[in-house]
């Protein structure tokens, strides 16, 4: 390893470091003023909502940008618009701890499924709740309850996998989402995330940071209507594994194919100026 | 008694019947020893579904918790014959 390359693995562990508890704090800090303060200046549950989800949004949008300018990642976004569409249950693969910050900082108001531990934590129960999020609770409960939400019009994220995903190892997907779209008649948006190189997967800590600033790829699909899995005269449950295996067919693809991601030389790897432009700046 | 009891052999006929109809498994899959969540790759949703198949086999309501330990098929054949003698 060179000494500038070795200088720059360096920078990236303490930055990684830094913006996990920029996060952590910033996390915090937000819950107990900006969110309360939306929430008294808001006349209903309704305009509260609203104002919190985008203030997730920016939220996120500052930790990815914190990100691209420390030099720990690059990102780019294809078919931004279609996410801004709102009524869709969004589907994405789920490579790397981040993903939840990238997809949120893309979307001016969506659902999230949320631990429901965070709904006995005295600090992030509020902001949680106000912001329409959704606990984790068992089976059929949460189907209901993301399906409700979809009817009303609004998008909600899940990650199919249940977790994140184990590199080296065929894509597992739990039928969930397919029951919530089936449950909804929601139209799915499939959004496929890559990560080169891979970096903060399931079972890899935060501090061993890959070989080089790492760049995350967000693919928007077309929208998929729930209802073209169905068929005449059968189960319900038999189109949820068709819309699962239709999932899994659909991210395995998307996976596999090459990342559209900028050609890092040798030359690039200590953070060329150039490059630091990869990221796709959003635009209310 | 006046409920004709069903033999385990058609409860387990029948099940076959409606796990290919729901999930499509093949009827060689069910088997007594076959678990439902590991081997036959039934979720929380489905067995919501299964129940309420063996609510119309039965015609008896089915509490929750008769199912809380199921875990295989034989465990099904089990609960469903248990619900088939004791007439509610």
């Amino acid at each position: 390893m060179s000494t500038t390359r070795k200088l720059n693995h360096v920078w990236r562990v303490f930055a990684t470091g830094l913006v996990f508890a920029l996060f952590g704090l910033g996390a915090l800090f937000i819950s107990l003023t900006v969110f309360p303060v939306m929430r008294l200046v808001s006349w209903n549950r309704d305009t509260a909502r609203r104002r919190i989800q985008r203030g997730m949004q920016v939220t996120m949008w500052l930790f990815m940008e914190t990100m691209r300018v420390l030099g720990i990642l690059t990102y780019r976004v294809e078919g931004l618009e279609r996410l801004r569409v709102p009524g869709k249950l969004v589907v994405a693969n789920h490579p790397t701890l981040i993903d939840v910050v990238m997809l949120v900082s893309l979307m001016p108001a969506v659902d999230c499924i949320v631990k429901r531990g965070l709904w006995r934590n005295p600090f992030l129960r509020w902001p949680v709740s106000w912001a329409g999020y959704l606990p984790n609770s068992e089976g059929e409960e949460l189907i209901d309850a993301c399906a409700s939400t979809l009817r009303q019009g609004h998008s909600l994220l899940v990650f199919p996998e249940g977790t994140r995903t184990v590199p080296g190892q065929p894509l597992r997907m739990q039928r969930g989402a397919a029951h919530i779209a089936l449950a909804a008649d929601a139209e799915l948006l499939p959004v496929t995330i890559t990560c080169e190189p891979p970096t903060l997967f399931k079972g890899n800590p935060w501090w061993r940071v890959p070989s080089r600033r790492f760049h995350l790829q967000v693919n928007v699909g077309l929208p998929v209507p729930a209802a073209s899995f169905r068929r005449e005269g059968e189960a319900a449950s038999r189109a949820a594994r068709r819309l699962t295996e239709w999932m899994l067919v659909h991210f395995d693809a998307g996976r596999l194919a090459a990342p559209v991601e900028p050609r890092m030389t040798e030359s690039a790897h200590a953070g060329r100026p150039e490059l630091m432009d990869s990221g796709t700046p959003l635009r209310g | 008694m006046p409920v004709t009891i069903k033999s385990r052999e058609e409860i387990l006929a029948y099940l076959r019947q409606i796990l290919g109809e729901l999930f499509e498994l093949k009827p060689e899959q069910i088997v007594p020893e076959a678990n439902l969540y590991t081997d036959l790759d039934i979720d929380s949703i489905d067995a919501v579904d299964l129940i309420l198949k063996l609510k119309e086999l039965t015609g008896r309501k089915i509490q929750p918790q008769t199912f809380k330990n199921v875990r295989t098929v034989g465990d099904v054949i089990d609960a469903v014959e248990a619900l088939l003698a004791n007439p509610a």
